[in-house]
């Protein structure tokens, strides 16, 4: 379940205004944003301030009345916090028909909805009629129909909400394969702590623009080596090589050494991407790959492609054992 | 397309939205159509009939996903493209019903002078004539144009009844053709033509008009 996607351009926001009816106040204006492929963004804001319209606005789901959207993938997935029950399909019924809107044929929008709902433990619900199910089973199904057609851009408005602990994990399992496989996910959500260090970028949205967020504690992220490109006067906070010192991060961190504990069955090629090699941890803990940060990616999507699960990606805080400069 | 039409139909036929329409539809050409009345008079009337049924069943088509859903499809098929289906698959259906109804006074009206083909011919393009401007209607009378469902179902009925009897309407064209012809169908070709250029420019009006209105 993790194609690569094929190289394409970042999806572009220029100059994008929205407001609600023709003479409502304006919620966001004057957007640039540029959000290259495989990158993980975190959008934060207060309540109300249009971290929704502009998560929509990327999606797709809402046009701008100003400025343009340009770059965005064939392959596009949306998930609101709540999703209407009040559909008359079963969830594998309503999962076919969303794959079928994605391209899949029939049948195998049917073979991945069955899978990712068993995915997300609502295999059993499959034949059940949207209008019965719980909340949390009704999100889980709008989670899959997200994940089904392996979207280049994937975008999250607090999907996490109303999922049990184990989905919440498997969502953010999903998230991390996506990005993985070179896709661009977006997420808004409430609890600080989801997926904490992991994301590229991070933005803020007040005042009715979009600007840097604050820099997240915690791990460098997957995503290294890629360089932000932000025209015009948004800047994007972001913790990948920043060019300019002033603002702190001139440490070339895309070399930096990153540790990723995976697990998996299959075989994996002989020879790893920046000459990487496993490492078992004792108590089935999976096996570490010490790995320069240039070639993070690289064994990252080896990894997925062979099936094997990600456990997690971190910084190398000992000496460094990769190709890294550190 | 064809999974947005599949889709978008499936909502209408699985949530019985189809019903009260339909029931509407043979109402009125149960009323106004006698077996045995002459056939072109008889076709302009289940044509006309079927104005503020395609405009109430392109209305439903706009209006029956929840909003939560419609940005699900929207994302992943395109908002323009998931809206245009939605139009298009209303219409359709509409001149689904209208042809039956057209299939179904041809069999059972008096051919006075004219060919059945003939008739139904001109029955057809009637009745693609009506469902299309009905149609418009319906788009024009719903988001994102107007929101609220009082206004819209009262500029519903109005919009359809200005449809049926203003000059200038192709509905009100293809009808008369038919109805006032004295026996001789002609096919309303010019009717259908109008119909149709109308029906894509309310189409695309509503389609741009999404990014501002709503």
């Amino acid at each position: 379940m993790s194609t690569i996607v094929g190289a394409r351009g970042p999806v572009r926001l220029a100059g994008v205004g929205r407001r609600y009816g023709a003479r409502g106040p304006w919620v966001l204006r004057g957007v640039d944003l540029e959000l290259p492929e495989g990158r993980l963004v975190r959008v934060t804001g207060a309540n109300g301030t249009g971290k929704s319209t502009l998560l929509r606005l990327v999606a797709g789901v809402d046009a701008p009345a100003e400025g343009r959207i340009t770059g965005r993938p064939r392959g596009t997935a949306y998930v609101p916090e709540r999703f209407p029950p009040a559909l008359p399909f079963t969830a594998l019924g309503h999962l076919v028909h969303l794959g079928r809107l994605q391209g899949l044929t029939t049948a195998v929008a049917r073979t991945r909805a069955t899978r990712w709902l068993e995915r997300l433990g609502a295999g059993g619900y499959a034949g059940t009629a949207l209008s019965e199910l719980s909340k949390g089973s009704a999100q889980k199904v709008a989670v899959a129909q997200a994940l089904l057609a392996e979207p280049g851009l994937l975008v999250l408005d607090e999907a996490w909400t109303g999922l049990d602990e184990a989905a919440r994990a498997e969502l953010d399992r999903a998230v991390r394969e996506r990005v993985a496989a070179g896709a661009t996910v977006l997420f808004v959500d409430h609890d600080p702590r989801r997926l904490a260090g992991e994301a590229d970028t991070v933005l803020r949205v007040a005042d009715g623009g979009v600007g840097p967020g604050p820099r997240e504690q915690g791990t460098v992220p997957a995503r290294v080596g890629a360089k932000a490109v932000e025209p015009g006067p948004v800047r994007v906070g972001t913790k990948t090589p920043d060019p300019d010192p002033a603002r702190g991060g001139a440490k070339p961190s895309a070399s930096a050494p990153v540790r990723i504990v995976a697990s998996g069955t299959r075989p994996l090629p002989g020879v790893l991407p920046g000459g990487a090699a496993g490492e078992a941890l004792g108590d089935g803990g999976g096996t570490l790959f010490r790995v320069g940060g240039a070639d993070s990616d690289a064994l990252l999507r080896v990894l997925l492609d062979a099936s094997w699960h990600v456990h997690r990606v971190e910084a190398e805080t000992g000496p460094a054992t990769g190709g890294g400069r550190g | 397309m064809t999974a947005l039409l599949r889709y978008h139909s499936a909502l209408f036929l699985r949530s019985q939205r189809w019903l009260a329409p339909l029931l509407l539809y043979a109402a009125l050409v149960a009323v106004g159509v006698r077996p045995g009345d002459p056939v072109p008079g008889s076709l302009g009337i289940a044509a006309a009939g079927l104005v503020p049924v395609s405009a109430w069943t392109v209305r439903i088509f706009l209006t029956q996903e929840p909003a939560a859903a419609r940005a699900v499809v929207a994302a992943a098929a395109g908002r323009s493209r998931a809206h245009l289906a939605a139009l298009l698959a209303g219409a359709g259906w509409a001149v689904l019903a209208g042809a039956a109804a057209a299939c179904a006074v041809t069999a059972t009206g008096g051919l006075a002078g004219t060919s059945g083909p003939a008739a139904l011919l001109a029955g057809l393009l009637a009745t693609t004539a009506c469902a299309l401007t009905g149609g418009a209607v319906g788009t024009l009378a719903a988001r994102p144009f107007v929101r609220a469902p009082g206004w819209s179902v009262a500029a519903l009925l109005l919009g359809s009844l200005a449809a049926l009897v203003t000059t200038g309407s192709p509905a009100k064209h293809a009808v008369t053709a038919l109805v006032a012809d004295g026996g001789g169908a002609r096919p309303p070709w010019a009717a259908c033509a109008a119909a149709l250029l109308l029906a894509a420019v309310t189409a695309t009006a509503s389609r741009r008009a999404g990014a501002r209105l709503e």
